[in-house]
């Protein structure tokens, strides 16, 4: 014992040594990088906020590299942009087309004020002559018809709501193509009435009526309603009633229509006179 | 005593963020990874006793390895140079040329002793690091060369240091 004893003190600088290092070499082989220690979290947060401190001032010495290379990228950004603008152009384009086979354009606008109690209701818009808007413009929803612009301002629209019982437009059964007059009774603010359907058409409750297109206000084939039910106490012609498929309470986005070749029809209508 | 401990605290807290923040960005190639931090071993006083020196290297080492996450490779190096520095130094004393107290710094000891004191130190350091740090005999040229290479770095950074840094008496 005496001489182990003697053996430690005597070479304790060695052993500590050993000690020591065999506790180092047993770290360096457990470790794992996946370890989530408070300590390691300690020394990820000492180290990352004077790393980002030294990066601060890295990017200081860096500006006009870096400057550089933004404008270099903004520049890039342009020009894919005004590639980028054109074929979006192109497409709207081509989705009018879709709609209709003259040239619709759609301005976006928001209802900032609207009614549906009065018999002789008008919505507010938040576009006007600033955004191209005109009097007499069609106003529609994704389902439906909204109205037609009675006035216009700088920034803002007035419109004669469908529910308007002075209002009238022109709309057709979907399926048999037979067009006639559509308004509304002032009754209840879901539905409107088609008149002028000759007797002799097959209807059925649940069928379409969309926008005719005739009038060059609105594009033709919008949903507008389906049939409720019909009778025919006006002698030879249907009255029908209809449900509205869009909820003018709930109106929130809609498009004003802007018929490009509204002049070019209009010409043609004065040259029939 | 007491005046040391803090000077030594403080010489320790700078050299581990001088090595964080300034020599681990050096990359220059894969070859030259100085590791300034071992200057802090350099110049404990004379008479550090052993059990303190081996501690404090564990100690050292182990920083380093908290914040480059390299878990017991430094720790296990610079160990090592603790453990050889007193042998080092009775080398080198065995010839004579100095007298056993004070700082083995350049200012007490002079550029020539000093040099070869820190550099068998540091390519101990190194060759150990390199070695553990490769985990294989197999690209022993390039660990060599590592060493080499990062020694000779690690001590011109250590002498341009002492010589800023000397006080002639």
């Amino acid at each position: 014992m005496n001489s182990l004893i003697r053996f430690i003190v005597k070479y304790h600088f060695a052993l500590l040594f050993l000690v020591l290092e065999s506790f180092s070499l047993w770290i360096l082989a457990n470790h794992t990088y996946y370890q989530h220690s408070k300590f390691e979290n300690a020394t990820r947060t000492i180290e990352g906020y004077f790393s980002n401190r030294i990066d601060r001032g890295r990017q200081y010495l860096k500006l006009r590299a870096t400057n550089e290379q933004l404008a270099k990228e903004n520049l890039d950004l342009r020009n894919q942009l005004s590639k980028l603008s054109i074929n979006l152009e192109r497409l709207q384009l081509a989705q009018n087309d879709t709609l209709s086979d003259s040239h619709y354009l759609y301005i976006p606008a928001r209802v900032v004020n609207n009614s549906v109690n009065k018999q002789n209701n008008f919505l507010t818009i938040n576009v006007g002559k600033l955004h191209g808007v005109e009097q007499e413009m069609g106003v529609v929803t994704n389902n439906g018809i909204v109205g037609i612009v009675a006035g216009v301002s700088e920034h803002y629209s007035t419109v004669i709501s469908l529910l308007n019982v002075e209002l009238k437009v022109s709309a057709k059964l979907k399926r048999s193509h037979y067009f006639g007059s559509l308004f509304w009774n002032g009754r209840d603010y879901r539905e409107v009435l088609l008149t002028e359907i000759p007797q002799h058409v097959a209807l059925n409750v649940g069928d379409t009526i969309i926008t005719s297109g005739f009038s060059a206000i609105f594009p033709p084939n919008i949903n507008l309603a389906t049939i409720k039910s019909f009778d025919t106490k006006a002698g030879n012609f249907y009255t029908i009633r209809a449900s509205l498929l869009c909820d003018f309470k709930q109106l929130n986005h809609v498009w004003v229509v802007k018929n490009l070749h509204e002049k070019e029809s209009e010409m043609l209508d004065k040259k029939e006179e | 005593m007491q005046n040391g401990l803090i000077k030594y605290s403080g010489l320790f807290v700078l050299l581990i963020f001088l090595q964080l923040f300034l020599f681990n960005n050096i990359q220059l190639s894969g070859y030259i990874n100085p590791y300034f931090y071992i200057l802090f071993i350099l110049l404990l006083p004379y008479d550090t006793p052993g059990w303190l020196l081996l501690l404090l290297g564990l100690f050292t080492g182990l920083a380093i390895d908290a914040f480059m996450n390299s878990h017991g490779v430094h720790s296990s190096a610079t160990l090592l140079m603790a453990f050889l520095r007193p042998y080092v130094l009775n080398y080198l004393s065995e010839r004579g040329e100095i007298e056993n107290k004070g700082i083995p710094s350049m200012s007490q000891y002079g550029f020539s002793w000093f040099f070869r004191y820190a550099t068998i130190l540091t390519v101990a350091h190194h060759l150990v690091l390199f070695l553990i740090e490769s985990f294989t005999f197999v690209n022993l040229g390039a660990t060599l060369w590592r060493t080499i290479l990062s020694s000779l770095t690690t001590l011109a950074f250590i002498l341009i240091t002492q010589l800023l840094f000397t006080h002639r008496k």
